[in-house]
């Protein structure tokens, strides 16, 4: 019988990032970047809370984080989905490709 | 409430004292709210707005000059349940950050009073995101904590995203916020994911147990990997606060999007207030070294900030070559001086116990004249493209004679920019190198060498701008800039020649704000930490 231990809440978060980071990388629509920073973010939170499950006896310092976290991603979201309607609004899409009148 | 009588919770409650350290804080974060509530009542206008942030800011100003004066040395760290763990730091390095940042908010205040206030109808948003921003810049001077840091940043980030893109019908902003947005949106994600694999690694939140068992690590080899990677990580995002190589691509588009106050206020607040941190976490660093038995551990180290700091200046200069427009070319010189200033951070890890005395107070003088230096030149160049409606170039042929009093202080803050004698920019510089010489080994004379010849190339460009007002003339009419802003650039201007002058009380007043930086304890009492079980 498999008991889970902290290895394989590693591993869980280990994936959610690689798939968030080729999210990012791949994706050149401004929502599919952002679908990607919010499973890096979700990573760092499993990382965060099965640490603090599995290694730590006494503080909660991870799962802190963790609850700060997520009220940061969904600032960010909000924040961001704000921004992409604008630029829709000015520039009829939101590809970042064609966001390219500034020569960066 | 049974748990209550178990804690000493009430024990530990901020007193009165340790919370008037961060009154400044407070009282910018009292404005923020005043200035949404207050034109629900007074009705929405610019003058209103204004007047609100002008009372918070000079407030808050006062304050900090009060808080400098009461810092003690060594400094408190505040707002815990833990007298080791505290998420802010009252510190004379802080304090010092606060006062210039502070001086700085009102100058760009005033810059947008002078240029946008006739025609914002959104003049209590504004205020929010900027005053919001200012208040992340003061946190994330003031802590050593990697939950605070991680908090300060994106306090800083999330409202500069949306200043940028604050006019809604203007495409190029639009389009800046979005690169701004996503670059700083994925450097966070990273930087988030860096803070959790430390925590599973070293059980603490505190930089100092971090720098602590870093340096243990890099002693008996274990973890090596994992630690790099996660450092790496964490680095992502306060590099892209700095915007240093290769986490500047936000930093030119986000500044010529922007509109010009916004453009000021982001080129400076943001990176000295980044390096301003990275400096702190770089004196932690230094202070869990034992010298100087185990210097050969952190040369790697102090290697990777020198050479990021020589890219990072090197990449600023050779793109500010081209360009055309000035705020453009403001906005890359800001990068390369940003990695002027990181050269500085590669000083603390010298071969004695306090050799990060020169490099942190280089930065600190650095830090101060390049603010007055930059707010000149943007001041000016915000001027005219009021008045011309074109930053360009163009808009500045014959400026000597079209407005001489605009022409006289950009031509002194850009000397000073490139670094020249008389003027405050060679001081920076000055002692920038001199801390360098000072590490007396191979990275310090490769960084005088990069810092000399970025020097020489920057004075191509700068150079341009300046033929272009003085020798060249096109009869272009002459320029009626408003009376208050023609006083900024000049005060900046003479400030700019007089702290050349006064460069012996500079670097005084810079060495007490930096000397005697808050330490916690880091190896007296160990029960703060988790009892960590390895892996």
């Amino acid at each position: 019988m498999l008991t889970i231990g902290l290895t394989h809440y590693l591993i869980v978060a280990a994936v959610l990032f690689c798939t968030g980071l080729f999210t990012m990388i791949t994706k050149r629509n401004a929502i599919g970047i952002l679908i990607g920073v919010e499973l890096v973010l979700n990573s760092a939170n499993v990382n965060l809370v099965a640490f603090d499950r599995y290694l730590g006896s006494e503080r909660m310092d991870g799962q802190i984080v963790a609850l700060f976290a997520i009220v940061l991603a969904a600032a960010e979201a909000a924040l961001a989905v704000g921004i992409c309607i604008n630029v829709y609004k000015n520039l009829a899409t939101i590809d970042v490709d064609s966001a390219s009148q500034l020569q960066g | 409430m049974s748990f209550l009588a178990d804690t000493n919770l009430w024990s530990n409650v901020p007193v009165g004292e340790h919370l008037f350290l961060f009154s400044p804080m407070i009282v910018l974060v009292c404005t923020m709210l005043a200035v949404v509530a207050f034109p629900i009542v007074l009705g929405r206008s610019a003058a209103v707005t204004a007047t609100i942030v002008k009372l918070g800011v000079i407030t808050a100003f006062i304050l900090a000059i009060r808080v400098a004066g009461q810092v003690t040395d060594g400094g408190v760290s505040g707002l815990s349940t833990s007298p080791l763990a505290g998420l802010l730091i009252a510190d004379n390095l802080a304090a010092g950050f606060q006062i210039i940042l502070l001086v700085f908010l009102g100058a760009v205040t005033l810059l947008w009073l002078i240029g946008s206030a006739s025609s914002e109808e959104n003049s209590p948003e504004f205020f929010i995101l900027l005053l919001g921003s200012a208040l992340g810049m003061l946190c994330m001077t003031a802590t050593s904590n990697l939950l605070m840091i991680v908090l300060a940043i994106e306090l800083a980030s999330l409202p500069s995203y949306a200043i940028v893109g604050f006019n809604k019908r203007d495409r190029l902003g639009a389009e800046a916020s979005l690169k701004y947005m996503i670059f700083g949106a994925v450097c966070a994600a990273i930087m988030l994911y860096g803070v959790s694999l430390i925590y599973g690694l070293v059980g603490s939140l505190r930089f100092e147990d971090v720098a602590e068992y870093t340096v243990s690590q890099m002693v008996s080899g274990q973890n090596r990997l994992l630690l790099s990677v996660a450092l790496l990580c964490f680095f992502a995002g306060v590099g892209f606060k700095i915007s240093a190589v290769p986490f500047h691509f936000w930093c030119p588009d986000a500044f010529e999007g922007a509109k010009i106050e916004v453009t000021t206020w982001l080129s400076v607040a943001s990176k000295a207030a980044g390096l301003i941190l990275l400096a702190r976490l770089v004196v932690i660093l230094c202070s869990a070294v034992d010298y100087p038995i185990e210097m050969s551990l952190v040369q790697p180290i102090a290697w990777g900030l020198g050479i990021i700091a020589a890219v990072t200046c090197t990449v600023g200069n050779f793109s500010a070559y081209m360009q055309k427009s000035v705020k453009r070319m403001l906005a890359y010189s800001s990068i390369a001086h940003a990695g002027y200033m990181m050269m500085a951070t590669a000083v603390f890890l010298h071969p004695s116990t306090k050799g990060y005395e020169a490099g942190l107070t280089a930065l600190f003088v650095y830090i101060v004249i390049y603010l007055v230096m930059n707010l000149g030149a943007f001041g000016v160049t915000a001027l005219v493209s009021w008045e011309t409606g074109s930053d360009k170039i163009e808009a500045f042929v014959g400026l000597m004679r079209r407005g001489p009093w605009l022409a006289v202080p950009m031509v002194i803050c850009l000397v000073s920019l490139v670094g020249l004698p008389p003027l405050a920019g060679f001081m920076g510089k000055w002692w920038i190198l001199v801390a360098l010489g000072k590490l007396e080994s191979n990275l310090g004379w490769f960084l005088v060498i990069v810092a000399v010849v970025n020097t020489l190339i920057s004075l191509y460009y700068y150079l341009r701008v300046i033929v272009a007002m003085i020798l060249k003339d096109d009869g272009q009419p002459v320029i009626h800039a408003s009376l208050g802003g023609v006083a900024m650039v000049n005060i900046c201007g003479i400030v700019v020649l007089a702290l050349f002058f006064l460069q012996g009380s500079l670097k005084t007043t810079s060495e007490r704000f930096t000397r005697d930086l808050y330490q916690a304890a880091t190896n007296q009492d160990d029960s703060h930490r988790l009892a960590w079980k390895d892996l």
